[in-house]
């Protein structure tokens, strides 16, 4: 057997036998070979090292609720098809509408701004107002109590 | 199973059970995808764990993976062996997401998200505490080499070792020759070599 790490040819040799994968007779010839080969050696104690400490490696567990949430998405997914395929051709005439609504909208003629006039009556009554306003204001707190209805 | 799938596919596919649930599922039998959901929802959350490295997000994808499943069900056929079909769809995801998040904070991040998440303890008889730090510590540094390996090494790796793939089927999976599958791995366990050699 040629160096697998010198001739690039059957590494996965060397990674299946670190794994413990290999099959027996290529196990065997591995092995025959590492007796003369310290790179293959030293490759395979440290690719067992790798090996070790992936396996520590634990992934945590799964939500309890994980298929449940996964048949409410199901679900969820089913009636957004039904109505894609209905919705599907009303798209179309939708647009259309959208358009001819848009279309009537500007073609309406649009109402003059209304100016609205102010009457002499009613600026005197609010000027009126404005002066019993301050009158009431002037008027000393004892006879604004007493003006005061109970 | 209909004849003409028997005809196109090979010996070890028209073996796959798992192929047989999913025509039955393409017919519409719910239990069937109820079963393959049972057999593989573990081992697929557990890989996008170890691929994205939080279990909020695994679980999410893991779930984004067999409603894919379920939605594709009336248009699937059988070219691949099912965990073929399964985890392809599953590193397409965590490959996107790790694409997405390096995009959006870089990798740092990354590591802090992982960091607050809590390690999964040894299931061995009352450890002590010095114990109990001591696997935190070798765990965490084991989680860091792996989340520091380039993403498509890092699935290639997670195949070999915890699902116990093929060369041949994880070059399907990642869409590339079995050669580069071999070229990838070695790549990543050199890395891994370096980085956990004092671990021995």
């Amino acid at each position: 057997m040629d160096c697998p790490i010198k001739t690039q040819e059957n590494r996965e040799w060397l990674l299946d036998y670190s794994a413990g994968r290999l099959d027996h007779q290529h196990a065997v010839m591995v092995e025959r070979h590492m007796e003369a080969c310290p790179d293959c050696t030293r490759f395979v104690a440290e690719q067992r090292v790798v090996w070790e400490a992936l396996g520590q490696w634990e992934p945590q567990e799964i939500s309890p609720d994980f298929n449940r949430r996964l048949y409410q998405r199901i679900d969820q997914a089913k009636p957004a098809s039904w109505l894609r395929l209905l919705w599907r051709p009303l798209v179309p005439v939708a647009a259309t509408c959208l358009l001819l609504v848009a279309g009537v909208a500007l073609h309406t003629p649009t109402a003059p701004p209304r100016v609205e006039s102010v009457e002499p009556e009613q600026v005197e009554r609010t000027l009126d107002d404005l002066q019993m306003l301050r009158e009431l204001a002037l008027t000393p707190p004892e006879e604004a109590k007493t003006s005061q209805p109970m | 199973m209909p004849q003409w799938v028997k005809e196109d596919m090979g010996a070890s596919l028209a073996l796959d059970c798992d192929v047989e649930l999913m025509l039955r599922v393409k017919d519409g039998d719910g239990a069937s995808f109820a079963l393959l959901l049972d057999k593989y929802r573990v081992s697929v959350t557990h890989f996008l764990y170890r691929m994205v490295q939080d279990q909020p997000v695994a679980e999410e994808l893991a779930q984004e993976v067999f409603l894919r499943v379920y939605k594709s069900r009336e248009t699937y056929e059988p070219a691949a062996k099912f965990t073929t079909w399964l985890y392809r769809i599953a590193t397409h995801l965590a490959l996107n997401w790790l694409r997405d998040k390096k995009n959006e904070r870089g990798q740092e991040r990354l590591d802090e998200v992982a960091e607050d998440g809590p390690v999964r303890e040894l299931p061995d008889r009352a450890p002590s505490v010095e114990q109990r730090m001591v696997h935190r510590v070798k765990v965490d540094e084991v989680r860091r080499a792996v989340a520091a390996l380039p993403a498509k090494q890092r699935a290639a790796v997670l195949m070999h070792k915890y699902d116990e793939m093929e060369y041949s089927q994880i070059a399907k999976i990642l869409s590339c020759s079995e050669s580069a599958v071999k070229s990838l791995l070695f790549r990543a366990y050199e890395t891994l070599r370096v980085r956990l050699a004092h671990m021995a």
